[in-house]
């Protein structure tokens, strides 16, 4: 789908946020989820439609839906993740228990469930997770055996327990991936069929507001016409095809939870004196703990954002691109948390502050739609193919292309974005020519370098153009310096972890150190310290202590 | 009846920062709202059209993303929504904006009721809806905090010092409103804001409206402002604790100190 309107979009958002302003108090998180318990009552009221009718973003216009595009949905997951992870996680199981139907169900499954998902405001679980199969669902246990009756099949009985379902104690609908003999295939199984029942609500170490539970399918009876695409054997491919999207929500996720916990420790950081002035004066604060991760968080937004138009533009998949949003803000959103906690000091470390709860919550994004480590192998796989595919030019295009933004905008990065880029392509040449991908660490390895080189690319070619997005809260010369920063970063990591990366695998490096222009990434970080002196004073600008 | 109400989009003021060195305001990252004001001005007419039945329409001046306001407003229930957008409109003061929103109510042909926000909280002037009054030649009541509808008479509680009083008017008339616990403000759902879409929306610019391009912008306004800067910082108050008589007697010895009375 399309994404709206700006206006439109940031209406939404609005009200989002002045409903949170107004029934979800921190106050109130914090208690929920030192219970441990899931806010029913303020998902049932968000999902109303003279409230928010938050799930109407995932349903079509046709079935009594909005029709939110991917960019919509990024924005209003970033905003949730700002609200509380867990509550946010509860909304995106609805999201994610819906997409089978979207992407495979048949034009009466849609007419029916879409509609009844809109108009009841169902909440929705997406089963797919076993003891035995989570990223590999290779190995998924829960059976789907036809019921015949003369001569035709007129339902399937479902047998089987599945893990960590969020929402599965409390949602009305879900969506279940069961082995059927036709193969793989998801079933619309409602709370109340026989034989049917969620298991206890688990007790975890972050997203607390969110249910999580197990599900147990004892020969539970589901119609034929409860078979999503009425065709067995579709639901792995229909898994994969909604990847791209829903680790574009996750990203989100981590964007939100991250800038926030960061923002929060900004504006601390302006009022807490210490040495004879405030934090946010202090280099040895700023440089190393707000800074860099803020920066990172932006490369990871421009990311998000780029794979989003992708997606609203129409086109399909983008499996390797969804792998890389959702890593790169993972990972660094984890980090940004964890650095939050140390800029609040002691005040950080207790559960007065919510960074405290926000490290907790944020781990989720790097475990749960692909663990980081998938995603590094999902992002290598995708890219050691082009690499191949393009006899090595993959990374070298993309860095003739950077060579022409910077000599439109040289202030944006694009430079040091090119180095990256030229690096990453000399780094994946040699594990060719030296067969070195036969180690599964160099190739997630590889997946981490080369999510940093992309996004570094990415970054700099947004900041790069006239216009920015309505997303970007800093004057030009601010996010312009945090490209700088990102792409320096990126260049000399892609450069010095490559170069480690093969000669810790190879019986040699022969002349990598040179095909990576070690010299030349290592003059490309003058003015680095300036850089983050700016991004340091426009952050402090942005995020004023309140 | 045919109810307009006036709105604006305003920098959220406690996002604003003004740079130090310049004294200009810095817009960058700060978000735009519906002028708070305005938001019960909007709120006070929607009960009205509930209760009664009423057209409502928007009317707002500003640049084109300015339809975020008149676009809230309809999907909060309003009929229909204006804007005025012109770069001839750039820069206008409180009477120039006063005459042009003036005459876009004049285009609307029969307005019974006009509703806008005290003031704007960001020039705070609290003179563009008393302005449309005057320009429209038509009586206005400002300072309200509830007002209410009687067959062909308006009845409007007017806030004043210790009190309030009632007043009547026939319509047509302006009134601007305050905020006040008579009206809680409302924010639209997902589905009303995409329904929204579908309602009425005109942008209208200066020759569209009839108005002179003499008396709009920089140059058709009388005022001028000169800067704007934050006021100064006051300095640290100091604290004393103890008996009052003690405290007293700090007090006049550090005002000697500082020659504020002499000895």
């Amino acid at each position: 789908m399309a994404s709206m309107d700006a206006i439109s979009r940031n209406l939404m958002l609005d009200s989002l946020k002045e409903y949170a302003k107004r029934r979800i108090p921190y106050d109130l998180i914090r208690e929920l989820d030192e219970k441990n318990e899931f806010p029913a009552e303020i998902l049932k009221e968000m999902y109303r439609h003279d409230v928010l009718g938050l799930h109407l973003l995932m349903v079509p216009a046709e079935y009594g839906g909005v029709s939110g595009g991917t960019f919509d949905i990024y924005r209003v997951c970033e905003l949730l993740a700002r609200i509380d992870l867990g509550i946010a996680t509860g909304v995106f199981a609805t999201f994610l228990g819906t997409d089978p139907l979207n992407v495979g169900g048949t034009e009466e499954q849609k007419e029916k469930w879409l509609k009844r998902i809109a108009s009841e405001n169902l909440l929705v679980a997406y089963g797919a997770t076993e003891a035995d199969a989570g990223s590999d669902l290779v190995n998924l246990r829960t059976r789907a055996e036809h019921v015949v009756k003369n001569g035709k099949i007129v339902g399937y009985n479902l047998t089987g327990n599945k893990q960590w379902i969020s929402n599965g104690g409390v949602a009305d609908l879900y969506t279940i991936l069961a082995l059927a003999p036709g193969g793989p295939s998801w079933f619309l199984v409602e709370r109340d069929m026989e034989g049917f029942s969620p298991n206890k609500h688990e007790d975890k170490h972050g997203i607390r507001l969110s249910n999580t539970a197990g599900l147990s399918l004892d020969n539970v009876y589901v119609p034929a016409e409860n078979l999503i695409g009425m065709e067995e054997g579709k639901g792995l491919l229909q898994a994969q095809a909604v990847f791209g999207y829903t680790r574009v929500m996750v990203a989100a996720f981590g964007l939100g939870a991250g800038e926030e916990a960061l923002e929060q420790a900004i504006r601390y950081s302006q009022q807490r004196i210490q040495g004879g002035g405030p934090l946010s004066e202090k280099q040895g604060y700023t440089h190393k703990l707000i800074v860099p991760n803020y920066v990172r968080m932006e490369g990871a937004r421009a990311y998000i954002e780029y794979t989003s138009q992708r997606l609203d533009s129409g086109e399909h998949g983008l499996q390797t691109e969804g792998a890389i949003a959702k890593y790169g803000a993972s990972e660094w959103g984890n980090k940004a948390a964890d650095d939050a906690i140390q800029a609040l000091g002691g005040y950080g470390y207790t559960k007065d502050f919510p960074v405290e709860k926000i490290k907790r919550d944020i781990k989720i994004c790097c475990i749960y739609e692909g663990t980081s480590e998938v995603l590094e192998m999902t992002i290598y796989r995708g890219r050691w193919q082009e690499h191949l595919k393009s006899r090595g030019r993959y990374y070298l295009d993309m860095a003739d292309k950077l060579d022409q933004v910077h000599a439109e905008e040289p202030k944006a990065g694009a430079h040091a974005a090119a180095l990256a880029l030229r690096a990453l392509a000399a780094v994946l040449e040699e594990c060719r020519v030296q067969k070195l991908t036969r180690h599964q660490h160099v190739t997630f390895k590889l997946g981490k370098l080369i999510c940093a080189a992309e996004t570094a690319a990415i970054f700099s070619t947004a900041a790069a153009a006239k216009k920015y997005s309505e997303t970007v809260r800093f004057d030009r010369e601010g996010w312009q310096a945090m490209a700088r920063v990102f792409a320096r970063e990126a260049a000399l990591n892609t450069a010095l972890e490559g170069l480690a990366l093969v000669l810790g695998a190879a019986e040699q490096a022969g002349n990598l150190a040179d095909a990576v222009n070690i010299e030349a990434v290592q003059a490309e970080q003058k003015g680095m310290i300036a850089d983050m002196d700016l991004a340091a004073a426009k952050l402090k600008q942005t995020f004023k202590a309140k | 009846m045919n109810i307009v109400v006036l709105v604006k989009q305003v920098p959220d003021s406690t996002e604003v920062k003004i740079n130090p060195e310049t004294g200009h305001l810095i817009r960058a990252g700060v978000p735009s709202i519906i002028n708070p004001y305005d938001h019960f001005a909007l709120q006070a007419a929607l009960e009205l059209k509930a209760k009664h039945d009423f057209k409502v329409t928007l009317v707002s001046m500003g640049p084109p993303q300015a339809k975020s306001v008149v676009q809230m407003g309809m999907a909060l229930g309003a009929d229909e929504g204006i804007l005025l957008s012109d770069m001839a409109f750039a820069g206008s003061d409180t009477w120039s904006t006063s005459y042009a929103l003036a005459k876009a109510i004049r285009k609307i042909g029969k307005v019974d009721l006009i509703l806008a926000g005290m003031q704007a909280i960001d020039g705070d002037t609290a003179q563009t809806g008393p302005g449309v009054a005057q320009q429209l030649g038509m009586p206005q009541v400002t300072f309200c905090e509830k007002v209410e509808v009687d067959g062909r008479r308006v009845i409007a509680r007017k806030q004043i010092d210790g009190g309030y009083e009632v007043l009547e008017a026939r319509p047509p008339v302006l009134l601007t409103m305050i905020m006040t616990k008579d009206y809680t403000p409302r924010y639209p759902s997902f589905l009303a804001v995409n329904a929204s879409l579908k309602k009425p929306f005109h942008v209208w610019g200066a020759a569209d409206v009839g108005a002179e391009e003499q008396y709009l912008g920089l140059k058709g306004s009388p005022t001028q402002v000169s800067k704007i800067y934050p006021p100064p910082q006051r300095e640290k108050a100091a604290m004393f604790s103890g008996s009052g008589q003690e405290s007293v007697a700090r007090i006049l010895q550090i005002m000697r100190q500082e020659h504020f009375i002499e000895e």
